[in-house]
């Protein structure tokens, strides 16, 4: 297949309306196992009891809010240095899963972090830098929509977002540099792993699926951003049509 | 040619004294409503000072800078910037320089009066004042790219602050930390030395940057 066709607006449109059903019946299905595996099948915490069971989501969750940042800032490169149409509008879109993913990370932190630490909210580095993501997300959703001219906007906002990136090594380094409540990554340490096998392979698997999930919803809202702009074109109307 | 861009920058600050006098009045006023909120409890004030100088220095900088390129882009200079022969980041880079000079400069020369009156000792006073010296233009720099953001919407007194004040934090917490190791009475050479790099790294690429995003802003 070749790449500069899946880049044609019309293309992608056309080919793709039959992959976003089954990808989302197989990440809905992968999605409910995972949640079945996570909350039934995976051993209990000898410390934390069941509560550690929203480490399922937590983790995933937070993981892609960092990872689709970085989707969002390449595609966004892309997009301004070679000036490829369907880059401009998978940086804008994943921009708004990204901040629900931020919030869902910043939710079940603080629903955990009840049981755990006794309290909602810490002004500890992570849960301040995650915070601090969440800001950089909606600068770039609003700066987005306060454009009239989309096609400078989608410009704008990658700038942004490439120059937001200097914020995800902060986030990473921000638990070594100070010392607070928050536990330390559990999942990198791979030379000697702080959590169970039984325990991190759900976790892993969790996180497949979040990226499963990410894509699926991906292709959908390029989809239908790629409506928004081509909305008043002949070939969409002709595809509308048919 | 140069010099002639650079005395037009100066001439438009001395022009209105304004300019130079304004911010200094706001971070003023800011300061002393602090202590009418948190009431006069005099050793929570000293404790909390820095802090509030830091922040007040935020809103100045963002409400300074919000609207930094609005005359320039209503009278079409930056279109001439841009397709001038001069290396318009040359012209960026002193329009910095000097905005930070006239407008921040006078404030941090001021900052020991301030220091009287909320009783700050000497050795944070210092730390206060190297800070602000060293992190100031960092603001200065990135409040204005912010602006560089919103100069195609008409509408930006609020979205530019809100794009702009995510990238101050590097700078906000390596000052702080700078601040409370002197008050701690630890030595604060590795923040200090972070921020002077955090100024080296901006000040030099900024107008790189607001070159290119001034091109996108213009070009449409």
């Amino acid at each position: 297949m070749n790449i500069s066709k899946i880049a044609n607006l019309k293309y992608f449109y056309k080919h793709t309306e039959n992959v976003t059903k089954t990808l989302s019946f197989i990440t809905f299905f992968l999605f409910i196992a995972g949640i079945f595996w996570g909350l039934y099948i995976a051993p209990k915490d000898y410390l934390q009891g069941d509560s550690y069971r929203i480490i399922y989501l937590h983790v995933p969750a937070a993981w892609m809010s960092l990872q689709v940042y970085i989707v969002m800032a390449v595609t966004g490169f892309i997009a301004l240095v070679w000036k490829i149409k369907i880059m401009e509008i998978i940086s804008i879109q994943s921009a708004s899963i990204g901040a629900y993913f931020t919030l869902i990370a910043l939710v079940t932190g603080m629903i955990w972090g009840k049981p755990t630490w006794g309290t909602y909210w810490v002004w500890d580095a992570r849960l301040t830098s995650e915070l601090i993501l969440l800001f950089l997300y909606i600068g770039v959703i609003v700066i987005y929509s306060s454009f009239s001219d989309k096609r400078q906007g989608a410009k704008i906002s990658a700038l942004l977002a490439i120059v937001g990136l200097i914020n995800i090594p902060i986030i990473h380094y921000s638990v070594e540099w100070w010392n607070t409540l928050h536990q330390g990554p559990t999942v990198t340490k791979f030379e000697k792993p702080s959590a169970h096998i039984t325990m991190l392979a759900p976790l892993l698997y969790m996180l497949l699926v979040f990226n499963l999930y990410f894509v699926t919803v991906l292709i959908k809202r390029v989809r239908l951003g790629i409506f928004q702009r081509e909305k008043n074109t002949k070939w969409m109307e002709n595809y509308l049509n048919d | 040619m140069n010099s002639i861009i650079f005395k037009k920058e100066i001439y438009t600050y001395f022009r209105s004294m304004n300019y130079i006098f304004l911010p200094l009045i706001f971070f003023f006023l800011v300061i002393s409503i602090f202590p009418l909120v948190i009431g006069p409890n005099k050793s929570l004030i000293t404790k909390i000072i820095p802090g509030i100088i830091w922040i007040t220095m935020i809103f100045t900088t963002l409400i300074n800078s919000v609207n930094f390129f609005k005359d320039d882009y209503n009278n079409g200079v930056i279109e001439m910037y841009l397709t001038s022969e001069k290396s318009i980041e040359y012209i960026l880079f002193l329009k910095i320089i000097i905005c930070w000079f006239f407008t921040i400069f006078p404030i941090i020369i001021f900052i020991p009066i301030v220091s009287i009156m909320f009783n700050i000792s000497l050795h944070i006073l210092t730390a206060i004042f190297l800070t602000l010296l060293l992190g100031s233009p960092i603001l200065v720099a990135i409040g204005i790219f912010g602006s560089a953001l919103t100069i195609g919407i008409s509408r930006n007194n609020i979205l530019g602050p809100i794009i702009t004040v995510p990238f101050y934090i590097p700078v906000l917490i390596f000052s702080a930390s700078a601040i409370e190791s002197v008050s701690n009475g630890l030595p604060n050479d590795l923040q200090i030395y972070v921020l002077l790099s955090i100024l080296l790294l901006v000040l030099p690429t900024m107008p790189y940057l607001l070159k290119y995003t001034l091109r996108i802003s213009i070009n449409n």
